[in-house]
């Protein structure tokens, strides 16, 4: 049997099972990918897939699928936070509960949408009105289940923790999270994401930026080799809205981000920092996509990565200033270290630039350790393997510390700060 | 101060006048080019020598040498380290026997903590000599205490290792390591230049404080202002790639009045080593 072959007889199964499983799909994706399938499923020979391989994915079996999920360790920090915060973990039927196990009590500011009001993808389809939705979004759609749908208010920020963790083989996780933040409302989102097991966790997050609104969001996803995680976000920004995403990625043998930013009239505020850590055969892609759809808008974007052993780090930056984007200033930087000569980087920006007055910049490195650097401490007394380790954790840092205090506590990311990774969570 | 009291538990104890370091018609290259050709040198505890030069004769290149870069191929001669082969060694465990290099050009490192490389590499050596490790805590009073022979502001322990700071910074910088590590051998390649006037009597200072009868100093330096501030037991010129001429105090006095060409015109072959 060919891939391709192969894939779809796949998917097809992948889509009965799923079809059987109580809750509502995404009624309007159910019925695109219907009629689209065939042509959705990507293949080597589009662009955007070039470098990224499904068979992470593809070796989990449908028939086995199910919705587990396990107990995060949550930091005590976040167990029991302040009044403006809330804590929540995603359980087995796809509801988001507290730690204790309990339905959420909603902090003032913070209020569940009734869900007859929303449909999720609803953004998705605003911000990205033409062309096909990222696989992630698209699969996430066909899954049955139910969604988190917030209302944020008030000036004073609230802080919302949500936690997945995948402990057993053949989960198959979808969730779902829209935010409406009304204007000038405040929002600091931290995502913890971690897998140690054969599994795919797809979440699809949708985002709606009133005006002068402002939203951190924070991910941590932390994977194993045979876990796939296929994450899409959709953020429609208002005028003078701020968007702060840090997205920190390890360990996943797959990994697909696409966040997709549209500023709606321009004049917002995106910055979008991401680290992806590659090693063993790690392959972790991130496509980005930030949209001004009017003036003055800015973006300031660094994308860093480190590939080690036959690690793979595949970053796709895609801004597009129209004409009617007159003033922008976006500036995207690619950063990687690459440490073995099997490991590899794929780095494009995609600049689709019509307006002509305005400011964009962006930059690719790849480098490796540099022998002074190595040597300045070793000539202090610090071993070759431990000046490595701090080497590659000070090209980490500029990445790490934008992340939010509320981000930090988790066991995983202090792992991760010791570099290098061990190889299963 | 005796010998004793300062010489750590698993480090054999040093009289002075011990030789410490012995530098062999030591030949070095970088790719094809021969740099050092032929160095020889003895440093005994107790000494301060000063090691002067041209621009390119080789003054660096002999340091990093020493320290173990591994960008330089030795493709002859020997050195020794009390009586050890200090070629066999790593970067590393030279620096934690006690080889210190004072860099002319400190690596600026983004992203790493002065402060946690300052604790990491103290704890290195303390291994070695059989100290116990500090932790954060009790690294850190230590550091302030040990800041303060440099005049060194602690806001310096927030940033990144020598990242963005200035000529003279970047130079305390490296004495705080050294004043930190407590090595036996202490080169210190051009710590002087770029330092300002009060700054070169504090580094001065520092380094005076930290040479003792038990540990040596090579002083690389194009100046006499450092040697007036320390004096030196011998002063060396070197000139492509040898030390053509040794002498004492008198040598760099004659060399600041009379420059480099004067060397040239002399036989140096009569000066015999230390
Ligand atoms: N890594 C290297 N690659 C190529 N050439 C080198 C390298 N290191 C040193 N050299 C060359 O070797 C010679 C000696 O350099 P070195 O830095 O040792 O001189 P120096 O005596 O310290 O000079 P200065 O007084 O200017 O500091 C120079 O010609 C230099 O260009
Ligand atoms: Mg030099």
């Amino acid at each position: 049997m060919s891939n391709a072959t192969q894939s779809r007889s796949w998917l097809e199964t992948l889509l009965q099972v799923l079809a059987q499983r109580p809750g509502q799909p995404v009624g309007q994706w159910a019925a695109q990918w219907a009629g689209a399938r065939d042509g959705c499923w990507p293949t080597r020979r589009s662009e955007a897939w070039r470098f990224t391989d499904l068979r992470c994915l593809t070796q989990l079996d449908p028939a086995r699928l199910h919705t587990q999920t396990a107990t995060p360790p949550w930091p005590d920090a976040l167990r029991q936070g302040p009044s403006r915060q809330v804590a929540l973990q995603l359980d087995g039927r796809g509801h988001w509960l507290s730690p204790q196990g309990e339905p959420p009590s909603w902090p003032h500011g913070l209020m569940p949408l009734p869900t007859e009001d929303v449909t999720p993808g609803q953004v998705a389809h605003t911000v990205m009105p033409s062309g096909t939705l990222p696989l992630g979004a698209q699969l996430n759609g066909v899954t049955p289940g139910p969604s988190l749908c917030l209302q944020v208010s008030g000036a004073d920020p609230v802080h919302l923790a949500l936690a997945i963790q995948v402990e057993q083989d053949q989960a198959w996780l979808a969730p779902r999270v829209l935010l409406v933040l009304q204007p000038g409302a405040r929002l600091c989102l931290t995502w913890h994401v971690a897998a140690t097991a054969q599994a795919a966790v797809l979440p699809l997050v949708e985002v709606r930026l009133g005006t002068g609104a402002q939203l951190e969001e924070a991910v941590v996803a932390w994977g194993c080799p045979g876990a796939t995680l296929l994450g899409s976000s959709f953020v429609h920004q208002s005028p003078r809205s701020v968007y702060r995403r840090t997205n920190v990625t390890w360990g996943w043998g797959l990994s697909r981000d696409e966040p997709f930013v549209h500023q709606s009239q321009g004049q917002a505020e995106t910055h979008l920092y991401g680290l992806a850590v590659a090693r063993d055969r790690s392959l972790l892609d991130t496509h980005s996509t930030v949209y001004f759809d009017g003036p003055a808008g800015q973006l300031r974007q660094r994308h860093q990565a480190l590939a080690d052993g036959r690690g793979h780090s595949v970053f796709n930056g895609r801004v597009v200033v129209p004409r009617v984007a007159q003033q922008t200033d976006a500036s995207q930087l690619s950063r990687n270290l690459l440490l073995s000569t099997r490991a590899r980087i794929d780095t494009k920006p995609q600049l689709e630039i019509v307006a002509d007055d305005v400011q964009c910049t962006h930059g690719a490195t790849v480098s490796c350790l540099q022998d002074d650097e190595l040597f300045y401490l070793q000539s202090r007394g610090i071993g070759r393997e431990q000046a490595s380790r701090l080497l590659q954790r000070g090209f980490c840092e500029d990445v790490l510390q934008r992340l939010p205090g509320t981000a930090l506590p988790w066991p995983s990311l202090q792992r991760l700060l010791e570099i290098p990774v061990p190889d299963q969570p | 101060m005796t010998s004793t009291e300062i010489t750590p538990l698993c480090e054999a104890p040093i009289q002075p006048g011990d030789v410490l370091l012995s530098i062999e018609n030591l030949h070095a290259c970088v790719e094809e080019n021969e740099i050092l050709r032929g160095v020889s040198l003895q440093i005994r505890a107790g000494e301060i020598h000063a090691l002067m030069g041209r621009n390119g004769s080789g003054k660096s290149t002999l340091s990093k040498v020493i320290a173990g870069h591994p960008a330089y191929t030795v493709t002859a001669g020997s050195i020794h380290y009390r009586g050890q082969d200090l070629l066999a060694l790593s970067p590393e465990d030279r620096a934690r026997s006690g080889v210190f290099l004072g860099f002319q050009y400190p690596v600026e490192i983004p992203g790493v903590s002065n402060l946690e490389f300052l604790r990491v590499s103290c704890n290195a050596r303390r291994q070695h000599r059989g100290q116990e490790e500090l932790d954060t805590f009790a690294f850190e009073d230590h550091v302030r205490d040990t800041m303060a022979i440099v005049q060194m502001d602690p806001a310096f322990l927030e940033r990144s290792v020598n990242e963005g700071f200035s000529g003279g910074e970047k130079k305390r910088n490296e004495v705080l390591q050294m004043a930190l590590l407590k090595p036996l051998v202490a080169i210190l390649d051009e710590t002087d230049s770029g330092l300002d006037i009060d700054a070169l009597r504090i580094v001065a200072n520092g380094v005076k404080k930290l040479a003792l009868p038990t540990t040596a100093t090579l002083l690389i330096t194009h100046y006499q202002r450092l040697l007036d501030a320390i004096t030196p037991d011998f002063v060396h010129v070197m000139a492509e790639g040898r030390i053509l001429r040794t002498g004492d105090k008198d040598l760099a006095m004659a060399l600041e009045q009379r420059g480099y060409d004067w060397i040239d015109g002399v036989d140096g072959a009569d000066t015999p080593q230390p």
